[in-house]
């Protein structure tokens, strides 16, 4: 274990998280024993198996969901709630269908107290950085599926958190897209200290993404392995990255980690 | 184009002629007397009478002041009281259980105590009608609340809402599908219970109109009363409340035009 001088950004301690559902006698055991530890300005990729739990984790350190026993802690404090420190773009968008793209986007300026001119600035900003400057009068159901997905990113980018809970953010873009946005993201979270949990499906997205890439064994999920990406980042480049033998060896490596358990 | 525009209002309007032409050509056909059912050209000679001298105006705008003063005042009480009860399980396991046993007894029930409280005339109507109203819309509005997607409350809660945010950002845009329902339902009530209580503890209005034609065997004005309230109904629906949900659930997809 890397000894850090600095406090962890989120440190999950023993945590398990358990469904309680009026179907069921039994609690649903959705995370099991969870210890982890995130740096600050760490970006930490989350794979494994459909219902593993990567989604419950997250929830947890969003603080929508207590867990059972262990505790959650963001700078070293036990997390009581949700709070604008922990920006979160969700696997089903979430966008408010009342507003209109602009005003999605800069909802959590608004709620700061922002002036409308300031937020329309900082919110015009993001959706451009989105490639949705075209969108931002729409409403969220005239979008399609990867122009919501791109604007609830764009929302949760415009509100700077410390924190970044990014469930599959990616999922639903095109290929084009996913690039610029994969690597919009990685040039925003260099130039910040922003603290990123990303969870995905993609073993190639978790790699070009990731410092460590956690991967969760089938549910109740608990961790398999934490892979180090050794590959510098200036080496990552999208284009050549598939020729790179030490990104076919990762690859090999987390795909075989994730299969073997969802076998 | 122009076909295309007009074809809704012919559509809409051909059951109302179907039932005018009916009613023009059966009577005479089965010989039903005038004052069972007169003929469309009686009632006609009455609404023009009646306009002339004012007194139909008269009723009409009594009525609706009641009417506008019931929905105000019920649904004032309806949607606060129905967000408190879809919000908080403590409003909810306190109201709850009162205000179903009341709803039973909602409306036109009260007209007697209603009547013993605040005489013959407008205080009786319009608590009949707020009456009616709070109970038609508290439910309505206790759903809309309770349907909210939870992933909108916890999107605004990470974007940093507070309280008061969550309100106005969530809750009240995120019930308006049937809090609109529950103003125009509500609304249907509130004209029930308008006509229900002008016949008993009014001296003015539609309702009071109709009552009083009876006693003269004058069908014509009794007809007359219905048929406008069916109007003015009708024109409420159209430009207020599919006008609101236009600009609203429409517009943002919830509800979806055919
Ligand atoms: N609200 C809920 N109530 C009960 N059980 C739930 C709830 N949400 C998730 N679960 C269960 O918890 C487990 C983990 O679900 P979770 O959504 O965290 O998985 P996931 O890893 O995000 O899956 P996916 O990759 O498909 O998004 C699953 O077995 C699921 O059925
Ligand atoms: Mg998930």
């Amino acid at each position: 274990m890397i000894v850090n001088k600095e406090l962890p950004k989120i440190s999950v301690d023993n945590a398990s998280i358990a469904y309680t559902n009026q179907d069921f006698a039994e609690p649903h055991l959705a995370v099991k024993d969870v210890t982890l530890e995130v740096s600050a300005n760490e970006f930490l990729v989350v794979v494994g198996p459909s219902g593993c739990g990567k989604s419950s984790l997250l929830a947890a350190i969003a603080g929508f969901l207590t867990p059972q026993g262990g505790s959650i802690k963001l700078n070293g404090k036990q997390i009581e709630g949700p709070g604008a420190d922990r920006g979160v773009v969700f696997q089903d968008y979430a966008l408010l269908p009342w507003k209109t793209v602009l005003d999605n986007v800069g909802l959590g300026l608004k709620f700061r107290g922002m002036s409308k001119a300031e937020r329309d600035k900082i919110a015009r900003e993001h959706l451009a950085l989105c490639g949705l400057a075209d969108a931002e009068a729409k409403y969220p159901h005239q979008l399609s599926g990867g122009m919501r997905q791109r604007a609830a990113v764009a929302r949760t980018l415009a509100n700077q958190p410390e924190v970044m809970l990014m469930d599959e953010p990616f999922a639903a873009v095109d290929a084009q897209t996913r690039m610029t946005l994969q690597e919009e993201l990685v040039r925003i979270w260099q130039q910040t200290e922003v603290t990123v949990f990303f969870v995905t499906h993609s073993v190639e997205e978790a790699i070009f993404l990731g410092d460590r890439v956690m991967v969760l064994s089938s549910g109740p999920g608990e961790i398999k392995a934490m892979v180090d990406i050794d590959i510098e980042r200036k080496d990552r480049d999208l284009s050549s990255l598939n020729s790179n033998p030490r990104f076919q060896a990762l690859r090999d490596e987390i795909t075989r980690l994730v299969r073997q358990d969802a076998a | 184009m122009k076909t295309l525009k007009l074809r809704p209002y012919l559509l809409a309007a051909t059951p109302f002629i179907g039932i005018l032409i009916l009613w023009t050509v059966l009577p005479s056909l089965l010989s039903v007397p005038a004052y069972k059912l007169p003929s469309p050209q009686l009632v006609w000679t009455k609404a023009i009478e009646l306009t002339g001298d004012g007194s139909l105006l008269q009723h009409i705008l009594v009525s609706l002041y009641r009417l506008a003063l019931g929905f105000i005042v019920g649904n004032l009480l309806a949607v606060p009281i129905g967000i408190a009860i879809g919000v908080n399980r403590h409003a909810s396991d306190f109201l709850l259980p009162l205000l179903t046993f009341l709803q039973s007894i909602a409306g036109i029930a009260w007209i007697p105590l209603a009547v013993l409280w605040f005489g013959i005339g407008d205080g009786a109507i319009i608590f009949v009608i707020a009456n009616i109203i709070f109970f038609s819309n508290l439910y309505n509005t206790v759903i809309g609340v309770e349907s909210i997607p939870q992933a909108y409350y916890r999107a605004v809660l990470s974007l940093g809402a507070s309280r008061f945010d969550i309100l106005k950002t969530v809750i009240i845009p995120g019930a308006f599908v049937q809090l609109i329902v529950g103003f125009r339902s509500s609304m249907a009530f509130g004209w029930r219970a308008l006509i229900g209580a002008e016949l008993i503890a009014g001296t003015t209005g539609l309702g009071y109109m109709t009552l009083d034609a009876v006693q003269w065997y004058q069908t014509e004005t009794v007809i007359l009363g219905m048929i406008i309230v069916g109007v003015i109904w009708l024109v409420m629906d159209r430009f207020l409340f599919r006008k609101l949900e236009t600009m609203t659930v429409r517009r943002w997809g919830i509800l979806q035009d055919k």
